[in-house]
């Protein structure tokens, strides 16, 4: 007690007062801002940049702080209450839904993935590839571009024989949560020997080759002829800019496909009314003839039960914005990414409803 | 009297560190404890890591819940850590040498102060660009020219045949990044030890007709000795726990050792890195334990290698001193 009022009296701290008063009139105009932290994915990390500008100029009254660290992180700190908007490439495990029963899972927009090689003299040529196919390359059993199988799909194709060098990411990635899903779903083989997750055991396969983040993948396929790699479709301009061919994949109606707007939208909708309430469903290798097979949602991963209203109520104003306002194709295909089919944006409205 | 109050303060400030360390090891000896019986002995000699299917219900296998078909074996990671960090010392040590003796002997005293300079700020480079240099030149010029080189020259030896597995991505790749990473380290402990040695050694060697090479071989390098070891051993302790340039030459091996100077490797460090985001998603924690465990093995390698090293030049220290 005597020491405190010791302090008190001193000017030092007076003047800290002070300033801490003035910054806490000057942040916010009329109320006290109130700060969201996103965190996560790395994917969805540009989106969050292109939106929070927009977002706040609009709602002055919240601010957002976006950081890149990864999907794990995301999910991690917004379960542990470090950050009120996690952002993940993969919704949460049943397992984690079971301990949480608070944690939502909510769509923001839909990311898909392309398979691109590095054939020299193949370039503007799309080859066809399916699910058994790329197993088969990861698992070690393909290992030659000239490999009958991959002749038999891409007839008149001159395929080089070469030693195919199989590139996949080293650090956890929704990437390779939904190319091994592809896998998985499409190849029985694959299903019980290695099943899906954002880090894959890989197979070992000699001259294949790890790689970090998306842009490793682009630089090493690049620096890699007779490569094949998976990445997002976030950065075809990279993908293009580096001469990587873009497959095109079998889907589930056994047709090859690209991935274009019109295909990864074919996708979505065919899962939108599969979609259940919490939102959680894969939507690789959906079915239709036009649909593309590897595409995602994009999830943002909050505890429904926050620490205060005040909070609780931000986060609501920023995921319905960015769900309504932010769904633009204006804001998502800056990113190569699609706005969500108005039944999923329902379904994340009813979740966003539950947070308190 | 009047020291005490400041005695003891300043014995506080240097208990600070040692408890530092202890609290490290301690968090980590904890942490990883679960894992470290979970895993038995498998841990340091399997070859298998897989983190197992996190999204399946947990299941109880020797006690532990863990995820479906989970398994951690971090042999490969050992092997890439040992290899990259010996050859990185093998490459670093001549050049270095080589550069400190340079600085010493062969440049005018005017001049040196600069040229030292410029090579110490190589060691103030940040590893990042170490990485991005080692992707946008390195990679390149090993998968077109030094890796067929090496093939061409030295394919006899097993070790040095199989051409360029992972285009230029690999074991080779990574150490020639930690050796020019550790190279200013080891040059600029020496440089200071050779500008120290008395000028009586030096001028007696030259009088007693000894060519400039002798003085240097002869009559100053001996001198030097310890702490060119103890040079060494710091690099050693940089190129151990490198993690983010290592990350992006390395190729990220998993699951498989490698074969020759040009295979994927992995080091524990990166790894530690590119595992930890998806360990965080294992429900039952035993990932992010057995990272903690690694983590450990990483601290008893270092640590062996230091104590070697003491151990190595204080008995180098006592050889030099009896022939004096």
């Amino acid at each position: 007690m005597h020491i405190f009022k010791n302090l008190r009296r001193s000017t030092l701290l007076r003047s800290g007062v002070a300033a801490l008063a003035l910054a806490a009139v000057s942040a916010g105009s009329a109320q006290a801002a109130t700060t969201l932290v996103e965190t996560g994915s790395s994917l969805l990390y540009p989106l969050f940049n292109i939106w929070v500008p927009d977002f706040t100029a609009a709602n002055p009254g919240i601010q957002v702080t976006t950081t890149s660290t990864g999907s794990g992180a995301g999910i991690a700190q917004s379960m542990k209450g470090l950050v009120q908007i996690g952002a993940s490439d993969a919704y949460l495990s049943d397992s984690i839904v079971a301990k949480n029963p608070n944690m939502l899972s909510i769509p923001l927009a839909i990311s898909a993935q392309s398979i691109n090689y590095n054939l020299p003299g193949m370039a503007g040529k799309h080859l066809k590839l399916s699910g058994p196919i790329l197993a088969d390359i990861y698992m070690g059993k393909i290992t030659m571009w000239n490999d009958p199988a991959i002749k038999a799909i891409n007839p008149g194709v001159a395929l080089p024989a070469h030693v195919i060098v199989p590139i996949h990411r080293v650090d956890g990635s929704g990437d390779t949560f939904i190319f091994s899903q592809y896998l998985d779903k499409s190849t029985p083989a694959w299903h019980t020997a290695l099943g899906y997750g954002t880090t894959i055991s890989w197979p070992a396969v000699q001259g294949g080759l790890g790689a970090n983040g998306n842009p490793g993948m682009v630089s090493a396929s690049a620096s890699n002829p007779y490569s094949i790699a998976y990445i997002g479709v976030s950065f075809k301009a990279q993908i293009d800019k580096a001469g990587l061919g873009t497959a095109e994949l079998k889907n589930a109606d056994g047709k090859f496909v690209l991935p274009t707007t019109e295909t990864v939208s074919a996708a979505a909708n065919s899962l939108a009314t599969d979609t259940p309430v919490d939102e959680r469903i894969s939507l690789v290798f959906a079915k239709g003839p036009e649909a593309y097979p590897i595409i995602n949602y994009e999830y943002a991963i909050i505890n429904a039960s926050q620490p205060d209203a005040t909070t609780a109520k931000a986060i609501q104003t920023f995921l319905t914005w960015a769900l309504t306002t932010g769904n633009d194709p204006k804001y998502v295909s800056q990113v190569n990414f699609l706005p969500l089919p108005p039944a999923v944006v329902e379904l994340s409205k009813s979740q966003i409803a539950r947070i308190q | 009297m009047k020291l005490k109050p400041f005695r003891l303060s300043v014995l506080g400030l240097s208990l600070l560190i040692p408890a530092a360390l202890c609290a490290v090891v301690l968090f980590l000896a904890i942490y990883s404890a679960q894992a470290v019986s979970f895993n038995g002995i498998d841990f340091i000699s399997g070859i298998t890591w897989d983190l197992g299917n996190l999204y399946g219900d947990p299941v109880t296998v020797r006690g532990a819940q863990v995820p479906p078909g989970a398994s951690y074996g971090i042999l490969v990671f050992i092997v890439g850590t040992l290899l990259s960090s010996f050859i990185a010392i093998l490459i670093a040590v001549p050049l270095s040498v080589g550069a400190a003796i340079f600085l010493a002997e062969a440049v005018p005293a005017k001049i040196r102060p600069v040229l030292s300079l410029l090579v110490e700020l190589v060691a103030v480079v940040p590893s990042v660009v170490f990485g991005l240099w080692g992707i946008a030149v390195l990679i390149p010029l090993i998968a077109k020219y030094i890796g067929p080189g090496l093939s061409a020259m030295l394919g006899f030896i097993p070790f040095f045949a199989g051409g360029n597995a992972g285009g230029g991505y690999g074991l080779l790749a990574t150490s020639m990044v930690l050796a020019l990473m550790i190279t200013p380290i080891i040059a600029t402990t020496l440089l200071d030890a050779l500008l120290q040695v008395p000028k009586e050694n030096r001028e007696s060697a030259f009088a007693l007709g000894a060519t400039h090479f002798e003085v240097v071989s002869k009559a100053m390098m001996p001198m030097v000795r310890t702490t060119l070891v103890g040079g060494i051993v710091l690099a050693l302790g940089r190129a151990l726990g490198e993690t983010m340039a290592v990350l992006m030459v390395s190729g990220g091996a998993i699951n498989i050792l490698p074969q020759n100077i040009f295979s994927p490797v992995s080091t524990i460090a990166s790894f530690i890195v590119s595992q930890l985001d998806s360990a965080e998603q294992d429900p039952t924690n035993m990932a992010v334990r057995s990272l903690a465990e690694i983590a450990l093995v990483l601290f008893i390698i270092t640590l062996v290698v230091n104590a070697g090293a003491k151990l190595l030049s204080s008995g180098v220290l006592n050889v030099r001193n009896s022939k004096q």
